[in-house]
């Protein structure tokens, strides 16, 4: 028993600091640009994609793989602003229409390319940690370990460069970042480059444990922004805790309740916190 | 106005001069994802909330209808009422959820999206009465009650072309009646400023539940009349897609138009038999054409035209 | 007495908005709240309609208390708000506009019967509204623009079309806030027109301007806020030798930016 729920709460974790991923990305990106990209997930499957065709297809070792496969999500996200996201500036609702026509171009662009039948790639660090009765795999510490690592150096980028002041600055008040020299333009590219590029490392990160499928992107967009509401709308420690607790009730949860409703835990918690808590568990006022 | 009357007249008279099957099958579908439109765009176009959820009451309604006329015995056009009740009630459930916490544009969309996902969950997975994935095979003809003809099988295209033109219309009047009565000043006050419509007194709570009460309502009979015309009801009815699809219908048509989500509705239901695609590259145009139209022509088909229209007249 | 402020107060995280206001304001006076720029008197009226939920303090309307009310529901029992920057839908017509405002009047006259419209009963009950709706707008000078976009109004007529929307939910109590800025000579002359006639028919008036001078004209009691703190009470002339209230205004103006 303790073996399963440890071993899902990890795994909740993980998933979960993915759901995280997305929805500290979306709210980086609305935050800062006024730019809705719900499209989010779909970088993450070109990322995760990248990596399985780059690792299985042309034999690169992993850990080389996710370098390239991360530069090519940012790419992806580089154009997707240049040729339609920055039309829609400050407009959430055709943010999200032109994400929803972006999710469904990519998904079945990948169905084409792809088939709809899950792949898997081969263990990338087979073997587990064994601690006393509790077997922890070894790979999926690694890929925590790597989530936890980008998690920081995230929070300590936006707290100490001049990009993530600026960033900040320009979030809470544009004019007076603008009076500052923050350079819109350079920034909203930034924003856009890191969103889409996490995401990516998020994808490649996935592919190491789990099958991947070219619907993923769209099932983690949701994901996320249920992490972003649950965490606070517009807090960004706030979504990414948010995603680790998401992901955590759903693991423990499809333990003790049947597993076919597990997309619908997250949801009763989301609610039932809402009722509480309007503004979110970070969230203020 | 004498443009709509000629070309509402043009749809009725149509089957008596035209007896292509080929034809009436696309206006048939245009006209039940035309009501799924008009009704999507009573709650997006004119009262501004983004929902997500109309995939959820179609399919729900699509299953129960055909159950209700299956297990319980009822004609079709009974088993569309606790249909169309059951409609309103989840639509109440989840509008107040998400109204109370007023939760807009996008963070709307999200939620009413998982509450849909949520329900799509629970169709696939009472395998004892939905079947699961395999889904239903609808035997059975619709039956509608007519005065002096008393209950009337649906049988053959022509049959059911007029039954789904009637509903379409149907529709069209109960949403044109709600827009143009002071409800309809209420749900354009909460699309245009919310917080000036809530200081002239409207309770706009009260009223966004209303325009996704009437709006899902409705959208209900799509459900029951695309069970029986395609024979078949799959889980599938409630996926994101479809909400998707009849999104990008009311975008392309016109957002804010009744007639917009029928023309949008007649050019995208009519493109995958014209042209003959696969799923995928059917999807990927659907999103092209979405991203198109909200970049390039945010009006839509008939917004655009009546731009055109009224600068010509001036 | 028809409105009761008690202890009213607003902080916004750290900032005291409004501190400890008390006043009333009687049946059919017309009553002003004057103070310098940022001193309080919009959060204050805010508060008032029910906008703003207050840090603690009561506003009691005919003995009830009203400041945990919603504001559409503060609108309905009759206060009604203007705003300093004029707000209005700026994609409908002027006459549109004031067919919104009407929901109010329409709702008591008429309540669930309103229903029967949809089936296209009780057409006779929106054809009186509408013939309310011309006379407003062109009481507010609005009656050549009816068919225009609000969007495409200038400062001052926008500003009238607010007023005209707030006098279509037959205000009992009708809050002012800076109806004057931004309005030229003969527009202030005509708001005063209205406004006179307003409150003949029976309207409670509270006023908040910083320009005194318009506020004289009508006004037969003042308030004077500053600092969110109620400095002074009485008639115009009275309150604006306080040498409180100089001192505010004239400290202000001397005081290095």
């Amino acid at each position: 028993m303790t073996q399963l729920v440890l071993g899902q709460v990890l795994n909740g974790a993980i998933i979960g600091a993915m759901y995280g991923i997305i929805a500290l990305g979306i709210t980086l990106t609305f935050g800062i640009t006024g730019i809705v990209n719900f499209a989010l997930g779909e970088f993450m499957m070109i990322g995760a994609y990248a990596t399985y065709a780059l690792a299985e297809r042309f034999g690169w070792p992993y850990p080389v793989a996710v370098v390239p496969a991360c530069l090519i999500a940012a790419a992806a996200g580089y154009l997707a602003n240049k040729a339609f996201f920055r039309f829609t500036r400050n407009n959430l609702v055709n943010g999200l229409l032109v994400s929803i026509g972006l999710i469904s171009i990519l998904e079945s662009a990948a169905l084409l390319f792809w088939t709809a039948t899950p792949l898997e790639m081969h263990f990338v660090l087979p073997g587990a940690l064994r601690l006393g009765e509790v077997g922890l795999p070894k790979m999926k510490l690694v890929v925590f370990a790597v989530i936890l690592a980008v998690i920081v150096l995230t929070y300590l980028g936006l707290a100490r460069t001049w990009l993530g002041r600026a960033a900040f600055a320009y979030a809470q008040n544009p004019e007076a970042a603008m009076l500052m020299g923050v350079h819109t333009p350079r920034l909203e590219t930034a924003v856009m480059l890191y969103s889409t590029g996490l995401a990516g490392l998020g994808g490649a990160l996935y592919a190491s444990l789990y099958s991947l499928e070219p619907a993923m992107g769209g099932v983690y967009v949701l994901k996320g922004m249920e992490a972003a509401i649950l965490g606070g709308i517009g807090s960004l420690m706030g979504s990414l805790w948010g995603g680790v607790i998401l992901g955590v009730i759903e693991g423990v949860g499809s333990i003790f309740l049947p597993t076919a409703f597990r997309d619908a835990y997250g949801l009763a918690i989301l609610v039932a916190i809402l009722l509480f808590r309007p503004a979110g568990l970070f969230g203020t006022e | 106005m004498i443009l709509r009357l000629v070309l509402w007249s043009a749809l009725y008279a149509l089957p008596i001069f035209v007896r292509s099957d080929f034809l009436l099958t696309i206006l048939i579908f245009t006209f039940i994802y035309g009501m799924l439109g008009v009704t999507l765009d009573l709650i997006f176009g004119f009262t501004g909330q983004l929902s997500m959820f109309h995939p959820a009451v179609f399919g729900v309604s699509a299953y129960m209808t055909y159950l209700l006329a299956s297990k319980a015995g009822l004609p079709f056009w009974l088993a569309t009422i606790p249909s169309a009740l059951t409609a309103v009630v989840l639509a109440m459930i989840v509008g107040s959820i998400c109204f109370k916490f007023r939760l807009k544009t996008f963070y709307f969309a999200v939620v009413t999206l998982a509450f849909a996902e949520v329900i799509r969950l629970v169709v696939l997975n009472w395998n004892s009465v939905t079947n699961g994935t395999l889904g239903l095979v609808v035997t059975g003809r619709p039956t509608v009650w007519l005065p002096g003809m008393g209950v009337v099988a649906i049988k053959g295209p022509v049959a059911w072309y007029y039954l789904t033109l009637v509903s379409l219309t149907l529709t069209v009047i109960v949403c044109a009646r709600c827009l143009s009565s002071w409800m309809g000043r209420c749900f354009g006050a909460i699309r245009l400023n919310e917080d000036l419509a809530r200081t002239l007194g409207i309770d706009v709570f009260r009223y966004k539940l209303a325009s996704f009460a009437v709006g899902n309502a409705l959208a209900s009979f799509a459900g029951g009349l695309y069970g029986y015309y395609t024979a078949y009801i799959d889980p599938g009815y409630l996926s994101i897609n479809q909400s998707m699809d009849v999104l990008a219908m009311v975008l392309l048509g016109g957002q804010g138009t009744l007639i917009g989500p029928i023309v949008g509705s007649l050019v995208l239901t009519s493109l995958p038999h014209v042209i003959d695609l696969r799923a995928e590259a059917r999807a990927i145009l659907y999103g092209a054409i979405l991203i198109f139209t909200i970049l390039v022509m945010p009006r839509g088909i008939v917004g655009t035209f009546n731009a055109w229209r009224a600068r010509r007249a001036a | 007495m028809l409105l009761e402020v008690r202890g009213l107060t607003k902080r916004f995280m750290g900032l005291t908005a409004v501190s400890d206001v008390s006043f009333t304001v009687e049946p059919g006076e017309i009553m002003g709240i004057i103070g310098p720029n940022g001193s309080g008197k919009t959060t204050l009226l805010s508060m008032m309609a029910g906008l703003l939920a207050p840090t603690a303090g009561a506003v009691r309307w005919q003995g009830e208390e009203i400041q945990h009310l919603r504001p559409d529901v503060i609108a309905a029992r009759g206060i009604v708000k203007t705003f300093q920057n004029p707000q209005v839908f700026a994609e409908l017509t002027v006459f549109d506009n004031a067919m919104v405002a009407t929901h109010l009047a329409l709702k008591r006259s008429r309540g669930a019967r309103r229903l029967g419209e949809l089936v296209g009963l009780g057409r006779a009950a929106e054809r009186t509204l509408a013939g309310q709706v011309a006379e407003a707008l062109a009481l507010c000078n609005l009656g050549g623009a009816t068919r225009q976009l609000a969007g495409n109004l200038s400062y001052g007529e926008e500003k009238m079309l607010g007023l005209a929307m707030a006098l279509m939910c037959r205000p009992r109590l009708l809050l002012l806030d800076e109806p004057a800025s931004g309005l030229g000579r003969e527009e202030i002359d005509n708001l005063v027109a209205v406004l006179t006639k307003v409150h003949a028919a029976g309207a409670t008036l509270c006023i908040v301007d910083h320009k005194v001078g318009f506020l004289r004209g009508i006004a037969r009691r003042v308030i004077a806020l500053d600092h969110g703190e109620k400095i002074a009470e009485g008639p115009p002339e009275a309150v604006l030798e306080n040498p409180a209230v100089i001192e505010a205004y004239l400290g202000r103006a001397h005081a290095p930016a």
